[in-house]
C-alpha cells in the first residue's frame, strides 16, 4: 500500500511540475519535481556517476537523451504514455522511443547490437527467448547488482521474474504479460439463440460451438471461429498442459491440434489459412467486421478493441473468457508470453536507462499499462480491478483475467528463434495442405535437430 | 628524376585527384565493410564482441550438406532460368512493335516503363492482392473464364516462383525494352529495303536481320538479367517472404535468415561468397563475350 | 499503303494495346481500390468500379501517418545522394577511363568487383563502422552509405571509354589541362550517360526500403517506404488506405518520370547498347 501511496503522490507531483511548467515557461520546473517525487529515486540519481549530476546542475535545456526500441508504436499508445509519464517524474531525461513495424522488430535490433551502438538504450524484448541470444552475446546489462541495491522486490511480479532468470542472474524484468483468451460476439450468439461461450470449455466442445456457429455464404458467411496464421494458434494448445515445449525433440505432441486446425478449416468453420496469409488479413478485421463468432487470441487485443469501440468502429457487444483447455486440463489454464524489457550493453546512460526500467515495471508502471488496457507483468488485485473496470470492458470478462496456470508459449532457449524459423516453414506447409500432419511433423522433427546442432 | 618520370608522377597525382573524391567515400563505406565480410566467411562469429574464431574452410564444408542452401541455389537457378528468357522475349517483341513508327508511341513507352520506376513495396502489395487465391481479381477472372481451379499462386509451394517470375518480368521488361529500342535504331534501313527487294516479309526480316544484328544487345541484356536474378531479394521479401515453406527462399535469402535469425555471420558470409562467385564468373563472360562482340559487329 | 500492311498495323496496335494494358492494370486497380471501402476491395461479386467514391481515404491517410515529413526526407535523400553520387562518380570515371596513372587497373577490378555483392552481405560490418563514426539514424549517414557506389563509376566509365583519345589529345595540344577537358570535352559528351546515372540512382534511393529501415530511428527521419511498409503492417486490413497510400508514394515517381522521360530513356539506350 505504501508504494502505491507513493506512485500516486509522485503522479500528482509531476502534474503540479506540468502545470507549473506550462505557467512559468518550465525553468523550474525540475525543483518542483524532486521537492515532491519519491525521495529514494532522487538520491539515487544524484549517486549516479554518469551523466545525470552535470544534467541537473547545467541548464535544463541541457537534457540527457535516451532512446527505447519499441513497435507498431502507432497503434500501441501504452509505450508513449509510458515515456510521458517517466519525462514527468525525471524531467532531466529525454525518451526517444525508436518505432520499428512488429515483423520487422527482431531484425531491425539484431543489426544495432551487433553494430555495437549506444541506441536503444532500453530494449523492450518483443520475443522472450530472443533475450537469451543477446545475453549470450554480452548485449545486455546484467540488473541483478542494480536490483539488490534498490531492493527491488521482485515477487510482486507472481514469479514471472524468477522465470526470466539466466544462470540465475536477472537480466531482464517483466513489462508484460499476456496469455491467450477467446473473444466472442455477442450479437452473433444472441442473433442465433445459442448460449455464450463458456468459460470452462474443451477445445472439442470449442470445435462443436464453432460448427453450430457457422452460418451464411459467400460474402455473407458468418465462421464460427477465426484462426489467424501464426504457428502459437495451433501450438500454444498443445503445450497448454505444460507437460511439452517447443525445443521438444519429437512434435508429435502437435499432431491432435494440427489435425483439429485443418479439420476446422475444410469444414468452413474457420477461414482458409491460405486465404489469410496471401491476402495478409489481419484478425482485427475480421472480428471487428463481424465475419467469426469467436476468436482465440492474446490479451493485447482488449486494448485494441476497446480502442476501436471509442472510435467508433466496433458497434457490436463482444465479450471475453477463459481460453478452452485440453481434456484434463483444468479451466484457466492458459498460455502466453512475457515482455521483457533489458538494457542495452552498450548504453551512454545506464543509470537513466534503469531508472526507466525501474519504473515501468514498477506498480505505478504497471497502472499505467492497465490504463490503457495492457496487461501489466504485476497482476496484484488493484490491476485486475483497473482492468475490468475499464470503460467498454465487459462486465463478465473478469472470468477471462483470472488465470491458474500460466505456459510460456516458447522456452527461453537460445535456439528457439532458429529452431522457430524452420518449423514455422513446416507450419506453413501443413496449413496450405501441401504436406500432410505426419510429414511435416517428421520434417520438424529433423530439421529442428538440425537447427538445435550448432 | 628523369623527365619521363616526372610526366608520369604528374599523370599519377592527375589520375588520383580525378579518383580521390570517391574513392575515400568508396573505401570507407563499402571496401571495408566487403572485405570485413569475406574474412568473416573463414571464422565464427555470432555477432558478439566475443572474438571471432577462425575455422578455415569449415564454412563452406558445411554448405554442401545444408538442405536450405541447397533448396535456396536451385531456386535461385530455377527463378534465373525461367525471368531471363521471359522478360528478354517480352521486351524484344515489344521493342520490334514499337519500333515500327506507330503513333502514341510515349504512351505505350510509359505504360512498359512504368513498372520498373515504381516501388517494390506498394507493387508488392497491389500484386498480393491481384494474386489472392479465394477471391483476388486474378482468380475471379480465371473462373469466369472456366477455370473452376485456379492455382492458389502464393499459398502453393508449385505456384509461389511463379507469381515472382511473372512479376519480375512485368517489373523488369521496360527498361530492357527501351535498351533493345535504341538498339533497332541503329540497325541500318538500308538492310530492309534490301530484304524488302528479295521479297521477305515481316516474319523473315526479324528472323534473318533484326535478330542477328540485336546480337550484342542481347549479350548485354541476357548478362545483366543474369546477375539481377542472383542478387533478387526485395520483390520475394515484400510478396511471400521466402515461403510458402521454403518454395521461394533465394540464395540472399538465405544469406539474410543465416545472419539475422540464427546468427551465423560467418557462415552467411561464405554463402555470401558462393553468390559472390557466380556473378563474377558471369560478369567475367560479359568482358570476354563484350570484347569479342565488339569485333564483330 | 496496301491492304496487307495496313492489317498487319491493325494487329500491331492491336498487341500493343492488348500488353500496354496488361502493365497497367495493377496500377489501375491500385487506384480504383484506393477509392472504395476495405470491404469492398474483396467483395463478392467482385465490382471493378467502386460504389462509391471515397475521397476521404485520402484525407485519412496524411492523418494517420506523417506523409509530409516522409516525402520531404525522402526528396531531401534523393537529392542529395544523386547529386554527390554523379559528381564523384563523373571524377573517378574519368580518372579510371581517361588518364593512365599508376595502379589504375588493379584499383578498378576492386571497384567492379564489390558491385557484385549483394548489400545484405555487409549490412552488418557498415552498420557497425556507421556507428562507430555516429552517422547512424541520421541522414548524413545513409547519403553517406549510398553515393559512393561503385555501379556508377563502372557505369560512368563505360560510357567515357566511348569517347574517342584522339578528341582529348587535340585538346591536350590546344593547351587545355586534364580538369579542363574533364569539364568541356568529355562531360557534355556523356550527358545519356548522366542521365541514365540519374534515374538508376534516383529510383534506387526513392524506392530504397531495407536501407532506411536498418538506419533510420526517428519517426521525423522516416522516408516514405518505410511509412507505407508500416502503415501495411499496422493496417493490414484496411486494403482502400493502403492502396491510397501506395498511389500517394507513386505519384512522385511518375511526374519526375514523365517530365523527364527523353533523358531517362536516351541514357539508358545510350547505355545499354554500348553495354
Amino acid at each position: 500500500m505504501r508504494l502505491r501511496k507513493i506512485a500516486a503522490l509522485s503522479l500528482a507531483a509531476a502534474m503540479t511540475a506540468s502545470l507549473t511548467a506550462c505557467s512559468s515557461g518550465g525553468s523550474d520546473a525540475p525543483t518542483a519535481t524532486t521537492a515532491g517525487a519519491a525521495q529514494g529515486e532522487t538520491k539515487k540519481e544524484e549517486a549516479a556517476p554518469t551523466s545525470a549530476p552535470t544534467a541537473e546542475t547545467t541548464a535544463p535545456a541541457q537534457k540527457v537523451k535516451m532512446t527505447v526500441s519499441v513497435w507498431d508504436n502507432a497503434s500501441s499508445p501504452q509505450f508513449q504514455a509510458m515515456a510521458d509519464a517517466f519525462m514527468e517524474k525525471h524531467p532531466e531525461v529525454e525518451v526517444e522511443l525508436i518505432d520499428t513495424q512488429a515483423d520487422e522488430y527482431d531484425n531491425k535490433l539484431t543489426v544495432m547490437l551487433a553494430g555495437g551502438d549506444s541506441d536503444p538504450d532500453v530494449i523492450m524484448v518483443k520475443n522472450a527467448e530472443t533475450q537469451v541470444t543477446m545475453k549470450n552475446k554480452n548485449q545486455i546489462l546484467d540488473l541483478t547488482d542494480y536490483i539488490a541495491r534498490d531492493g527491488l522486490d521482485l515477487s510482486i511480479y507472481g514469479g514471472a521474474a524468477e522465470q526470466l532468470q539466466m544462470d540465475g542472474r536477472q537480466y531482464t524484468l517483466p513489462f508484460r504479460r499476456d496469455w491467450y483468451v477467446l473473444y466472442y460476439n455477442k450479437d452473433l450468439f444472441d442473433a442465433a439463440g445459442v448460449e455464450y461461450p463458456s468459460d470452462d470449455m474443451t477445445w472439442d466442445e470449442f470445435e462443436a460451438l464453432a460448427k453450430e456457429m457457422t452460418t451464411g455464404e459467400g460474402g455473407a458467411k458468418v465462421y464460427g471461429s477465426h484462426n489467424h496464421t501464426w504457428m502459437a494458434l495451433v501450438s500454444n494448445w498443445a503445450v497448454q498442459d505444460g507437460k511439452n515445449t517447443l525445443m521438444n525433440e519429437d512434435y508429435s505432441f502437435l499432431k491432435p491440434y494440427y489435425e483439429q486446425a485443418l479439420r476446422m478449416q475444410d469444414e468452413g468453420t474457420v477461414q482458409s489459412y491460405a486465404n489469410l496469409k496471401t491476402g495478409s488479413i489481419h484478425y482485427t478485421s475480421v472480428f471487428e467486421q463481424q465475419q467469426c463468432a469467436m476468436l482465440p487470441m492474446g490479451s493485447w487485443f482488449i486494448a485494441t478493441l476497446i480502442q476501436d469501440q471509442k472510435d467508433g468502429k466496433v458497434n457490436f457487444n463482444w465479450g471475453v473468457t477463459k481460453i478452452p483447455h485440453p481434456e484434463g486440463v483444468e479451466a484457466g489454464a492458459t498460455v502466453g508470453a512475457v515482455t521483457p524489457i533489458a538494457v542495452n550493453a552498450k548504453t551512454d546512460v545506464p543509470d537513466q536507462a534503469w531508472e526507466f526500467v525501474k519504473f515501468v515495471t514498477s506498480e505505478e508502471g504497471a497502472e499505467i499499462l492497465a490504463d490503457n488496457s495492457v496487461f501489466p507483468a504485476i497482476s496484484t488485485p488493484a490491476v485486475v480491478e483497473k482492468l475490468s473496470s475499464i470503460e467498454n470492458f465487459p462486465e463478465d470478462g473478469k472470468t477471462a483475467l483470472e488465470v491458474t496456470s500460466f505456459a510460456f508459449d516458447r522456452p527461453l532457449d537460445a535456439k528457439m528463434a532458429a529452431v522457430r524459423k524452420v518449423i514455422e516453414e513446416e507450419h506453413d506447409l501443413i496449413m496450405i495442405g501441401e504436406e500432410d500432419v505426419d510429414t511435416g511433423i517428421a520434417n520438424m522433427n529433423q530439421r529442428a535437430a538440425e537447427a538445435k546442432q550448432d | 628524376m628523369t623527365s619521363r618520370q616526372k610526366r608520369q608522377l604528374k599523370t599519377n597525382l592527375v589520375g588520383y585527384s580525378f579518383i580521390i573524391p570517391n574513392f575515400i567515400g568508396y573505401f570507407v563505406f563499402i571496401f571495408l565493410p566487403v572485405c570485413f565480410s569475406f574474412v568473416l566467411s573463414v571464422m565464427k562469429w555470432d555477432g558478439s564482441d566475443a572474438p571471432m574464431q577462425f575455422v578455415g574452410l569449415q564454412n563452406f564444408a558445411r554448405l554442401a550438406g545444408d538442405s536450405t542452401f541447397m533448396i535456396s541455389l536451385k531456386n535461385t537457378v530455377w527463378y534465373a532460368v525461367f525471368t531471363v528468357p521471359l522478360t528478354l522475349a517480352a521486351s524484344l517483341l515489344t521493342a520490334v512493335l514499337l519500333n515500327s513508327k506507330i503513333k502514341g508511341i510515349v504512351v505505350y513507352r510509359t505504360a512498359f516503363f512504368f513498372p520498373y520506376v515504381a516501388s517494390l513495396v506498394a507493387v508488392g502489395a497491389v500484386w498480393n492482392m491481384l494474386f489472392q487465391p479465394e477471391f483476388g481479381p486474378i482468380n475471379e477472372f480465371l473462373k469466369f473464364i472456366g477455370i473452376a481451379n485456379p492455382p492458389k499462386w502464393c499459398a502453393s509451394t508449385d505456384w509461389a516462383m511463379w507469381v515472382i517470375i511473372i512479376v519480375s518480368v512485368w517489373k523488369y521488361m521496360g527498361y530492357y525494352m527501351v535498351v533493345y529500342l535504341a538498339a533497332l535504331q541503329g540497325i541500318a534501313k538500308d538492310l530492309y529495303e534490301a530484304a524488302e527487294i528479295d521479297g521477305a516479309t515481316g516474319f523473315k526480316k526479324l528472323r534473318y536481320i533484326t535478330i542477328p544484328m540485336l546480337t550484342p544487345t542481347t549479350f548485354f541484356v541476357v548478362i545483366m538479367l543474369t546477375i539481377q536474378c542472383f542478387k533478387v531479394f526485395d520483390l520475394i521479401y515484400v510478396m511471400t517472404g521466402g515461403g510458402p515453406g521454403r518454395a521461394t527462399n533465394v540464395l540472399v535469402n538465405h544469406i539474410y535468415n543465416a545472419a539475422f535469425v540464427d546468427f551465423k555471420f560467418g557462415y552467411a558470409s561464405a554463402s555470401a561468397l558462393v553468390l559472390f562467385a557466380i556473378v563474377l564468373v558471369i560478369t567475367l563472360i560479359q568482358l570476354r563475350g563484350e570484347k569479342k562482340f565488339t569485333d564483330f559487329v | 499503303m496496301n491492304t496487307r500492311t495496313s492489317k498487319s498495323r491493325v494487329v500491331v496496335y492491336g498487341v500493343l494495346t492488348f500488353l500496354a494494358v496488361g502493365m497497367v492494370v495493377p496500377f489501375v486497380w491500385m487506384l480504383l481500390a484506393s477509392f472504395k471501402t476495405s470491404n469492398e476491395v474483396f467483395g463478392i461479386p467482385m465490382k471493378i468500379l467502386p460504389t462509391a467514391w471515397h475521397w476521404e481515404n485520402y484525407q485519412e491517410i496524411w492523418k494517420k501517418i506523417p506523409l509530409l515529413v516522409f516525402f520531404k526526407n525522402t526528396a531531401k535523400l534523393t537529392v542529395i545522394t544523386t547529386i554527390i553520387q554523379v559528381f564523384t562518380s563523373c571524377f573517378a570515371a574519368y580518372g579510371f577511363a581517361k588518364v593512365k596513372f599508376k595502379g589504375r587497373d588493379i584499383l578498378f577490378v576492386i571497384y567492379v568487383t564489390t558491385i557484385a555483392v549483394p548489400w545484405q552481405v555487409y549490412m552488418v560490418p557498415q552498420f557497425a563502422l556507421m556507428s562507430k563514426l555516429h552517422l547512424t539514424n541520421s541522414h548524413l549517414g545513409l547519403i553517406l552509405m549510398q553515393a559512393f557506389s561503385a555501379f556508377g563509376v563502372f557505369l560512368m566509365r563505360q560510357f567515357m571509354m566511348g569517347i574517342p583519345g584522339e578528341l582529348l589529345e587535340a585538346a591536350r595540344i590546344d593547351g587545355l589541362n586534364e580538369y579542363g577537358i574533364f569539364a568541356r570535352i568529355c562531360l557534355p559528351l556523356v550527358k545519356p550517360g548522366i542521365a541514365t546515372l540519374v534515374i538508376f540512382t534516383f529510383v534506387n534511393i526513392w524506392n530504397d526500403f531495407m536501407g532506411p529501415m536498418i538506419y533510420i530511428n526517428s519517426t521525423e527521419l522516416k522516408t516514405i517506404q518505410l511509412g507505407i511498409r508500416m502503415f501495411i503492417s499496422q493496417y493490414g486490413a484496411d486494403y482502400a488506405l493502403i492502396m491510397a497510400a501506395s498511389v500517394c508514394s507513386l505519384i512522385p515517381v511518375l511526374v519526375i518520370f514523365i517530365l523527364c522521360q527523353k533523358w531517362f530513356i536516351e541514357g539508358i539506350a545510350a547505355g545499354g547498347v554500348k553495354g
